[in-house]
């Protein structure tokens, strides 16, 4: 009997039901939203935390120079300064060195490779695999003079297929990420031609060489679009001998005094920053903190509209139905019967809404993930559990005065409108 | 006498200014057939409206089946019309979206259980055997009155209160209602009815003249 009665005063007054889920829409895609992209993002930032094995990483100090009259700025010029290779060995010379397990240079240069249609721009990384490095003067005597190291030592947990580079001087072996073996349709032990042109696209100037697969990396990050090779290969190539752009610094212990570490790595090496992971992590976690406080916001807002619509919406039913209560009442319908009407029907319209509000949130999701991330946010299911309890929840609280107005109906006064 | 179905003691209610009901005094007796008469406005649907309990006096008592229902709070009073007073009102007062069985099936429900049988029953009783399945708006004015008098039985109360039950009902249809009323009361339900028109009032055993919200006259018609 609830069910024919809640059924039929539905499907009467169907337009009003449906204006009442849209408000509840509206105010569930938000918080949909909102979950969604931080759950994701910090999950994949807590990931990208985790995943680095290095704490530190090394960057030169750019110089940046202020073009314009005093107190006019026009602008900026940013001098791309290198780190010297030959200074690298100086990072196992710090107080904390023991506690270096490795590091790994970087040098970036984007390349081509394919032919005609099929032609590719990839980014060639030149590093160090199994690299020895030679200490010039150890802190104490007792030190190793060599320090072997590595990217294998910086990221063990690169999937491979195929072998890492294990010889420091072969000049042709590399690994490809999987975007680019897939591109390229590379497979293990096939050889490739990657061009090279000092001003891009020059290609009366292009130098050509050509590399092997060794193996094919699969890391779920830039590598995937990358060519790895040893350092010298990527130097010679560009012609830039002796130059890194960064270092990537595994410095493992226990509660790692890290900013110590950093600090005394700037004093060795001259002309570098020391950047924590944690510091790089953070500045997109203070995005993330800031998109979620704005959106904190905009679901406030958002909810505060939706629950005045859903109100209005119950208020005029209620209103409209006054003779029904009055009747049922008149009937033998307790006060909490009526409620339980009502609230059920707000219930239900709280449920449809969040439904529909957690789909229209997805897709929010991925517009803010795009435009402020630049990556895809993936759907979370744990998020409607949630966005539902907020939109039922809201429904029900913005319900409650049109409710107790339907308890005050008296069934004399209206039963007597004629 | 004294110890009526329904007895008032002293029964006032006051509109602000309006003196709609006056220190009535009044007894019906179990399985009568009692007429309210008086003009328009001399009080009879407030008179009726406290002893269904829809509403509370201003000053004085009802005691409805041995209960001071004046005494009863919101909750309380609905449970005891809905277990002892069945309503007919002039305008019927039907859900327009439900059909007559689920019209019927309502006050089941509010009641108690619902059993549609037995609503079934109730409609076949008052002869709309043949309208289940028909909403209000497809229904003629008397048949309307019939569901409605049918949802008043459903949960068998003694008592049956109608407030001019046949005042939108042409003459034909009109008579059916009436005896319909008159079966009830012969199967032993106290019937009160009000209404303006004498020969309609004439036809309970009992008949209380209002005027200006006062008792004028008791007329017992002897059986
Ligand atoms: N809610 C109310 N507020 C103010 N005055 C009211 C209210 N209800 C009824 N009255 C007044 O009380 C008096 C009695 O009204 P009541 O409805 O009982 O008359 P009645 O005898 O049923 O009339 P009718 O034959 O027209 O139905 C009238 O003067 C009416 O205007
Ligand atoms: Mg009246």
């Amino acid at each position: 009997m609830f069910m024919s009665i809640l059924g039929k005063s539905f499907s009467r007054r169907k337009g009003k039901i449906a204006i009442a889920i849209i408000a509840v829409i509206m105010g569930a895609a938000i918080p949909s939203a909102m979950f969604t992209v931080s759950l994701d993002i910090s999950e994949k930032v807590s990931y990208e935390f985790r995943k680095y094995g290095a704490n530190l990483i090394l960057v030169p100090k750019s110089d940046t120079i202020q073009v314009g009259f005093p107190g006019v700025e026009f602008g900026a010029v940013t001098e791309q300064n290198m780190i010297n290779e030959s200074d690298l060995w100086k990072i196992k010379t710090i107080s904390w060195r023991n506690n270096v397990l490795g590091f790994a240079p970087s040098l970036y240069q984007v390349v081509k490779s394919g032919e005609g249609t099929n032609e590719q721009r990839m980014v060639l990384v030149g590093t160090y695999f199994n690299k020895e490095v030679e200490i010039l003067k150890p802190y104490s005597p007792d030190d190793k003079k060599i320090f072997k190291t590595g990217i294998k030592s910086i990221s063990p947990w690169w999937e491979i297929d195929g072998d890492w580079i294990e010889d420091p001087n072969d000049n042709t072996g590399s690994l490809v990420g999987i975007n680019v073996a897939q591109k390229l349709g590379l497979k293990l032990g096939n050889t490739f031609t990657i061009r090279y042109s000092e001003v891009p696209d020059d290609t009366a100037n292009e130098t050509e060489y050509v590399l092997r697969v060794l193996g094919i990396i699969n890391t779920d990050g830039y590598e995937d679009n990358q060519i790895i090779v040893n350092l010298q290969v990527a130097q010679n190539l560009t012609n830039r001998p002796n130059e890194v752009h960064t270092v990537q610094v595994s410095a493992l212990c226990n509660a790692c005094p890290v900013d110590v570490f950093a600090a005394e790595i700037e004093e060795k090496i001259p002309n570098i920053d020391a950047k924590t992971v944690k510091q790089l992590v953070s500045a997109e976690m203070s995005v993330l903190n800031k998109v979620e406080d704005m959106m904190m916001l905009v679901t406030v807002v958002a909810l505060l509209a939706s629950a005045l619509g859903v109100s209005t919406t119950m208020t005029t039913s209620v209103i409209e139905r006054q003779k029904e209560i009055g009747l049922m009442k008149s009937i033998g319908a307790e006060n909490k019967r009526i409620a339980s009407l009502f609230m059920t029907e707000a219930g239900l319209v709280g449920l449809v809404g969040g439904l529909l509000g957690y789909g229209i949130g997805l897709l929010l999701a991925q517009i803010v993930g795009i435009s402020v991330f630049d990556s895809t946010v993936s759907p979370r299911l744990s998020v409607l559990p949630l966005v539902l309890a907020i939109s039922i929840g809201m429904t029900l609280l913005a319900s409650s005065l049109p409710v107790r107005r339907a308890m005050k109906i008296e069934p004399v006064i209206v039963l007597r409108g004629e | 006498m004294g110890n009526g179905i329904i007895v008032t003691k002293n029964l006032s209610k006051i509109y602000g200014e309006t003196k709609a009901l006056q220190k009535a005094n009044i007894t019906i007796q179990r399985g009568d057939w009692t007429s309210i008469i008086g003009p328009s406005g001399s009080g009879k649907t407030t008179l009726l409206n406290m002893i269904s309990c829809l509403d509370t006096a201003t000053s004085g008592s009802v005691i409805v089946n041995g209960t001071n229902v004046s005494s009863l709070n919101q909750v309380k009073l609905t449970r005891f019309r809905r277990d002892n007073i069945g309503l007919i009102f002039q305008q019927y007062h039907l859900i327009p979206y439900l059909t007559a069985l689920e019209n019927v099936m309502m006050a089941q429900y509010y009641h108690s259980i619902v059993v549609e049988q037995d609503a079934r029953e109730a409609l076949e009783n008052v002869g709309m055997g043949h309208r289940f399945d028909h909403i209000p708006s497809h229904l003629s004015g008397g048949e309307q009155q019939r569901v409605c008098i049918a949802r008043a039985l459903i949960n068998d109360p003694k008592i049956l209160l109608a407030d001019e039950p046949t005042g939108n009902l042409d003459q034909k249809n009109g008579k059916i209602v009436l005896d319909l009323i008159k079966r009830l009361n012969d199967e032993g339900h106290t019937v009160v009815l009000v209404t303006h028109n004498p020969d309609i009032s004439k036809k309970g055993n009992r008949i209380i003249e209002l005027v200006d919200g006062k008792v004028t006259k008791v007329n017992v018609k002897n059986s």
